[in-house]
C-alpha cells in the first residue's frame, strides 16, 4: 500500500504534468500551423522570409521550453511502482467505486486461480512423467526443444537381433509358434499361433510392438494377395475383446532401456490364453459373462477374469 | 466349431414336457433364448436319408448289411455328407444325391426313412443356437438343440463353457458330454463332427418310435 500514498503525495506534480502536456500539444501544433500558413501578406520575398523564419523559429523554442518543463515534471511525479505483483493492474484497487466495477476483487480472484493451477499442472506433470505412457525413452523432457533429434536407439536396432531375440522367445514357449515375415522393409510382422486357440499378428517396430491383431484359429489372418492382414478384425466378439485387453497390455509392459524383455514379457502374458476357453473368472468363479468367457489376464499373476471382474 | 446336440429325442425328457406338445416345448425354448439377448438369424434345416447295401452284393461273404445315412445340412449348402455308423465320413458335393441313384444296385434307399430337423437359428455373441423340431414322415418326433461356439476349434476345451450356456436355458436338463468330445481329444473340430452327432440323434429318435413309449429312460 506504501505506493498508493506516495502516488497520493505527487497528486499536485501530476495536475502540473497534464497542463504541460497540455502546453506542449498546443505549441507543437502551433509549430505546424505556422508550416502550414507558409509565408505570406509580406511585401518583399525578403521581409517575408525574414518573419517566417523568426516566427518559426519562436515556435520552436517554446516547444523545447515545454519539453524541459514535462521532463521536469515526470522525474517528480516519479515512475509507476513496478514492484506491484499486479503491475499496473494493481492501480485498479484505487477505482472508488468498488461496488459497481468490482474488478479489482475479480482480478485478484483469477490471479489467485491461476497460481492455483499453474501449480497443480506442475504437479500433475511431474506424476505423469513418472507412468509415463510413451514407449521410447527420450521423451521424457519437458520441452520438446530439448528432445534429441535423432532416433532413439532402440529403433534402429539391427533386423539379425530382433529375429535372435524372436527366435529365442519362440523356442522358450513350445504351445507357442512365431513365423517372422518383413513384407515392408526391415519392420518384422510376427503371426503367433497359441495353441489351437488363436493366433495374433504383431506388427513390429524394431523391438517395439506396434499394433496386435488377435484373432481365432480358424479365421483366416492373410489378404487375398497373401499377406498377413493386419488391418480387420476378427469375426468373433471375443477376439475382439482380447485384442483389447492384448493392446492394453502393449502400454503395460514397457522398459525402454530393455526392448527384448518387454517383448519377452508380452509374450509370457500372451501365453496364458492358452486356457482362453477353459479358465474360470478368478473372481465370480464362472465361465461365461454377456456371452464371453474371462478374456483379461492379470499383468502380474497371469490369472483369468471377466472384464467387468478384474479390479 | 463346437456344437452338440441335445437329446431332444423324447419329449418327455424335457422339462415342461408334462401334458405339452413338441410344438409348446421349442417355443418355450425359443422364448427363454429370445429373453437371454439372442438375436433370430434365419432358419436352418438337417436331413438325412437312409441307404441299405443291397442284397445282390451281400451273401457271399456272409456279411451283415451296413447302413449308409446320406445327408444334408442347410449350414453348408454345397456339400452333401455319406455316414456309416461309427465309419467314415464322407464329405460330397451336392451331385453325390445323382451318384446314389446311379449306385442304385449297391445301395437301396430304406422307405420312408426321411428324417430331418427344422428350426431356427439363434445368434448370443459368439454363440449360434438351432433349436429344431426333428419330423419323420408327417409326425414330430422330439427336438433337436444344437449349440455352436465358434471361437473356439477344439471341443473338448470349451466343454464347461458351452454346459454352462446351456443351463442358461435349459435348466437342470443339461446332456452329457457327447462321445464325439472324448474320442479325439485335441483335434480339431469339422462339419463332419456336427453330422455325426445329429446322426446318433436321429438314430435315436428312430429307435424310440419302435419301443413302447414307457419303456423309454
Amino acid at each position: 500500500m506504501a505506493e498508493v500514498i506516495s502516488v497520493g503525495v505527487n497528486l499536485e506534480a501530476f495536475a502540473q504534468a497534464i497542463s504541460a502536456i497540455q502546453a506542449l500539444r498546443s505549441s507543437v501544433s502551433r509549430v505546424f500551423d505556422c508550416l502550414k500558413d507558409g509565408m505570406r501578406n509580406k511585401e518583399t520575398l525578403e521581409g517575408r522570409e525574414k518573419a517566417f523564419i523568426a516566427h518559426f523559429q519562436d515556435n520552436l523554442h517554446s516547444v523545447n521550453r515545454d519539453l524541459n518543463e514535462l521532463e521536469r515534471l515526470s522525474n517528480l511525479v516519479g515512475k509507476p511502482s513496478e514492484n506491484h505483483p499486479l503491475h499496473n493492474s494493481g492501480l485498479l484497487s484505487l477505482d472508488p467505486v468498488q461496488d459497481k466495477t468490482p474488478l479489482y476483487s475479480q482480478l485478484l480472484q483469477a490471479y489467485k486461480w491461476s497460481n492455483k493451477l499453474q501449480y497443480h499442472a506442475g504437479l500433475a506433470s511431474g506424476l505423469l512423467n513418472q507412468q509415463s505412457l510413451k514407449r521410447s525413452a527420450n521423451q521424457m523432457g519437458v520441452s520438446a526443444k530439448r528432445r534429441p533429434k535423432a532416433q532413439p536407439t532402440t529403433l534402429v536396432l539391427p533386423p539379425q537381433y530382433v529375429d535372435d531375440v524372436i527366435s529365442r522367445i519362440d523356442r522358450m514357449f513350445p504351445e507357442m509358434s512365431i513365423h517372422l515375415s518383413r513384407p515392408n522393409g526391415t519392420s518384422a510382422m510376427l503371426l503367433v499361433t497359441l495353441g489351437k486357440v488363436l493366433k495374433v499378428i504383431v506388427v513390429m517396430r524394431s523391438l517395439f510392438i506396434d499394433r496386435t491383431i488377435v484373432k481365432g484359429y480358424n479365421e483366416n489372418v492373410y489378404t487375398e494377395d497373401g499377406k498377413l492382414d493386419i488391418w480387420s478384425k476378427s469375426n468373433y466378439q471375443v477376439f475382439q475383446k482380447v485384442t483389447d485387453h492384448a493392446t492394453t497390455a502393449l502400454l503395460h509392459y514397457q522398459l525402454p532401456q530393455m526392448p527384448d524383455v518387454v517383448v519377452r514379457s508380452f509374450m509370457t502374458w500372451l501365453r496364458s490364453y492358452i486356457k482362453l476357453f477353459q479358465a474360470p473368472c478368478q473372481r465370480c468363479g464362472k465361465f461365461l459373462q454377456d456371452g464371453l468367457p474371462p478374456t483379461w489376464r492379470d499383468f502380474r499373476t497371469l490369472e483369468a477374469f471377466h472384464d467387468t471382474c478384474r479390479q | 466349431m463346437s456344437p452338440f446336440l441335445l437329446e431332444g429325442g423324447s419329449v418327455s425328457q424335457m422339462p415342461v414336457a408334462e401334458g405339452k406338445s413338441v410344438q409348446q416345448t421349442v417355443e418355450l425354448l425359443t422364448r427363454k433364448l429370445e429373453m437371454l439377448g439372442a438375436e433370430k438369424q434365419g432358419t436352418f434345416c438337417v436331413d438325412c436319408e437312409t441307404y441299405h447295401t443291397a442284397a445282390s452284393t451281400l451273401g457271399s461273404q456272409g456279411q451283415a448289411g451296413k447302413l449308409m445315412y446320406v445327408m444334408h445340412n442347410s449350414e453348408y449348402p454345397l456339400s452333401c455328407f455319406a455316414l456309416f455308423e461309427n465309419g467314415p465320413c464322407l464329405i460330397a458335393d451336392t451331385n453325390f444325391d445323382v451318384l446314389m441313384v446311379k449306385l442304385k444296385g449297391f445301395f437301396q434307399s430304406a422307405k420312408a426313412s426321411k428324417i430331418e430337423t427344422r428350426g431356427t437359428r439363434y445368434q448370443y455373441c459368439d454363440f449360434l443356437v438351432k433349436v429344431g423340431t426333428v419330423t419323420m414322415g408327417p409326425s414330430a418326433r422330439g427336438i433337436s438343440v444344437e449349440v455352436e461356439y465358434g471361437p473356439c476349434v477344439v471341443a473338448s476345451d470349451c466343454w464347461s463353457l458351452l454346459l454352462e450356456f446351456l443351463q442358461n436355458f435349459l435348466g437342470s436338463h443339461t446332456p452329457g458330454a457327447p462321445t464325439v468330445f472324448g474320442n479325439r481329444h485335441d483335434a480339431v473340430y469339422g462339419p463332419a463332427d456336427t453330422m455325426v452327432q445329429y446322426m446318433e440323434l436321429f438314430n435315436k429318435i428312430r429307435k424310440q418310435q419302435q419301443v413302447p413309449v414307457a419303456g423309454i429312460r
